[in-house]
């Protein structure tokens, strides 16, 4: 199963949100659906599950016009939203119901996901009364009801703690494991890092950088080195070689642990390797740098001066790409 | 179709289920039956205490008081009791003496008769419906008739029965009986006002609460908001519909168990025909939903309770201008305003059936205002879904409805 969103463009009272959002996601698959607040990630949402449409583009599910039915996708909204003052069993066999269900197995499918999600001793309870974390766990449960093929998480781990954390993690790993769509939308990268294979960043209504993970981030580290001195701090590092090795490499920035080094055109590591210990650098670390997907996200949408390329990866998907600290990746 | 069913199902039990409705609709019922067995309950008390009286004599203080100076001399004790029964009357010495005893509320009214023509009455605080210096007026009449009768020789008795001669009458009413329809439309028109302002409310609040609860971003990505604003308006319909059977029920039922202790106070309201009754169903179920559409699609333009009343205004507005204009044209059921609003969907759930109760109008002019009202129902359902869908995800401050309408068009 292959859903894609081709071109789609969004307007709200003659201002156009969306500019032309292009993705594809497959089954088994998850998608990191990443972006600052504001850019148009749920609009982007409501235009899959068809709760607002799109002014031009379409949406496809293996190749055909994608409408969903209710039953298709199961949607965990940012904004939490279920009936308070209702009993949590209640509200789920109802939800279930509208997705399709007859009475018997939507009972079924309620009892199944809060106890895949250890609150089913609350299933008799009112939803107002249990702690915030239960109540994220049920609207959790209230989103997988309909045994939906196509699940679009937004901030699900939004006030859990860590032990129910890892309760959601296994339920999305199940999710993702059993062959279904899941699009994740969150601003803690490390969680979309460990769940999700593609990702799409999107900004003032466009995808500036879509891809596969790991090679996003094998395009944002080439051509950059990571450099730590025994002998020299950080910051004495930083300024030894923005004046000693400025032939060499231009000096992007400074981590925890390193400097990053964007190597200059023509110079290979070795010449470089040489130029370092003829500064009388007592090299502690020198290697590839591998940039973390929060490096990525600030260096793409941080900065709203950075330089845009346009790289082509695939025939079918043009990705946008912006480069790393404001210089292009390739 | 199934979605429907299951949303209306899941709305009517939170009528059913819910604290408010249910001890609402007892208290309701309650309060009607009781009113209806009020003159039973009274007349069981009245005939206890008149039969303990009777042994008794009178006890003039518990008798209302009222002042009176005669300056002519006129007016006599008897023929007061007479006219006055339950009344003790004080006779004051000055016409200061009548003021400053109702002043005081020594005496509850007064009476200073300055002449056999001429009187002036007395009142601390005057009510709308005080006939009293009208009775005493009357009175002053038959003085001057006793007066009359004794200067000409004339025996007061005959001269009575001959100004007061009964004269026979029989009213053969051909087509329909305004007088006695009135009252009965007069309660419809406000009844079915008080239906579509209350539930039409209620249906806009809950839309509302599901917006600000966010339990609305859920259902609309779960089946369609017109499924959703349809179940939504037809439960509150149908929780209308139920409700008020039980509080006419209770009503009727108990009136017509009490109905001897009312005279034929009630009657004119409660003998309703059933052609009036039918035509009462049909175009007050139809405008109800027809207002009730226009609420539930209102109540999605704002994210926070405080804010319908911004929105409600609009419905309010019309609903109440329909209710005014049609309870002044009640005195003229056959004029031009009442013909025109007869046909209006907005107002033919009131106008049309007072047309049916007390004017001249033909089957098909009924049938023709019903298709225009019942059309105008499906058409409201389905603009009011399309706002509905149009504003429920969008919050913050309110949107307003040529805003909505304008995003609705835009959507096509």
């Amino acid at each position: 199963m292959k859903l894609e969103l081709r071109d789609i463009k969004k307007s709200f009272e003659d201002k156009e949100i969306l500019h032309g959002i292009s993705f594809s996601v497959e089954s088994g698959k998850a998608l990191g659906l990443l972006g600052r607040n504001g850019a148009g990630k749920t609009t982007t949402i409501r235009i899959i599950m068809d709760v607002f449409h799109a002014n031009a583009g379409e949406i496809l599910l293996d190749g055909t016009k994608f409408v969903p039915d209710g039953s298709q996708v199961g949607y965990l909204p940012e904004e939490r939203g279920l009936y308070p003052k209702k009993i949590v069993k209640e509200q789920m066999i109802y939800l279930a119901m509208l997705r399709g269900m007859n009475k018997k197995q939507a009972a079924e499918s309620t009892m199944k996901w809060l106890e895949k999600l250890e609150v089913l001793e609350y299933a008799d309870r009112k939803l107002e009364t249990l702690s915030k974390g239960n109540q994220q766990k049920v609207q959790l449960a209230a989103t997988l009801v309909g045994e939906p093929s196509i699940v679009i998480l937004d901030e699900p781990f939004s006030g859990l703690d860590p032990v129910n954390s890892q309760i959601l993690k296994n339920v999305i790993r199940e999710l993702i494991s059993e062959g279904r769509i899941v699009i994740f939308s969150s601003h803690q990268m490390s969680y979309v890092e460990e769940f999700c294979e593609d990702i799409v960043i999107i900004n003032h209504g466009e995808n500036i950088l879509s891809g596969h993970l790991d090679d996003i981030k094998m395009e944002y580290g080439k051509g950059r080195k990571i450099l730590a001195a025994e002998n020299y701090s950080l910051d004495e590092l930083k300024k030894v070689c923005e004046t000693k090795l400025s032939d060499y490499v231009e000096v992007l920035g400074v981590n925890k642990y390193d400097v990053i080094l964007s190597v200059k055109e023509g110079v290979d590591q070795w010449k470089l390797l040489d130029a370092i210990k003829s500064c009388d650098i007592g090299i502690k670390h020198f290697g590839a740098y591998e940039p973390s997907l929060n490096d990525i996200f600030v260096s793409c949408v941080g900065e709203e001066e950075v330089v845009k390329v346009v790289e082509e990866e695939e025939p079918e998907n043009k990705s946008k790409k912006r480069g790393l600290f404001g210089k292009a990746g390739k | 179709m199934k979605q429907f069913k299951t949303i209306l199902k899941f709305e009517l039990d939170n009528y059913f289920k819910s604290k408010s409705y249910i001890i609402s609709t007892i208290i309701i019922c309650i309060l009607a039956a009781g009113i209806m067995f009020a003159p039973r309950i009274k007349d069981a008390f009245k005939s206890g205490s008149s039969s303990s009286s009777s042994s008794n004599e009178e006890n003039i203080e518990d008798l209302t008081k009222y002042a009176i100076y005669d300056a002519t001399g006129i007016a006599e004790e008897e023929s007061l009791k007479d006219m006055f029964a339950d009344i003790h009357f004080v006779f004051c010495d000055s016409a200061d003496q009548v003021k400053e005893m109702v002043k005081s509320e020594e005496a509850k009214k007064g009476f200073i008769v300055n002449s056999l023509t001429s009187f002036d009455y007395v009142v601390f605080n005057n009510s709308m419906m005080d006939q009293t210096g009208y009775d005493f007026k009357e009175y002053m009449a038959l003085l001057n008739k006793m007066d009359y009768c004794r200067e000409n020789n004339l025996n007061i008795d005959e001269f009575l029965a001959m100004e007061y001669q009964e004269i026979e009458m029989n009213e053969e009413i051909l087509g329909k009986d305004s007088a006695s329809n009135y009252w009965y439309c007069y309660a419809l028109v406000i009844i079915i006002f008080m239906l579509i302002v209350m539930y039409g409310m209620t249906i806009a609040s809950s839309v509302t609460n599901e917006k600000s609860n966010r339990s609305i971003e859920i259902l609309v990505t779960s089946t369609s908001s017109t499924a959703i604003l349809f179940g939504k308006v037809i439960a509150g319909a149908i929780a209308t519909i139920f409700q008020v059977g039980l509080i006419g029920g209770s009503l009727i039922g108990s009136y017509q168990f009490n109905k001897a202790y009312w005279s034929s106070t009630f009657q004119a309201i409660f003998d309703i025909p059933s052609n009036v009754l039918v035509t009462f169903a049909i175009f007050g179920i139809g405008g109800f939903l027809v207002y009730a559409f226009m609420y539930g699609a209102l109540g999605a333009l704002v994210s926070k309770i405080e804010d319908l009343n911004k929105t409600a205004g609009t419905a309010q507005m019309i609903v109440t201008l329909v209710y005014v204009v049609s309870l002044i044209n009640l005195m003229n059921v056959d004029g031009v305003i009442i013909k025109v609003l007869s046909f209006l969907p907005i107002s033919s759930y009131s106008a049309m059936f007072a047309r049916v109760a007390m004017g001249n109008v033909a089957v098909w002019e009924v049938i023709v205002s019903a298709v225009i009202l019942y059309a105008t129902v499906i058409l409201v359902g389905i603009i009011g879904g399309k706002i509905f869908r149009n504003s429920t995800l969008r919050y913050g401050n309110p949107i307003k409805l040529s805003n909505a309408l304008k995003g609705m068009k835009k959507e096509k």
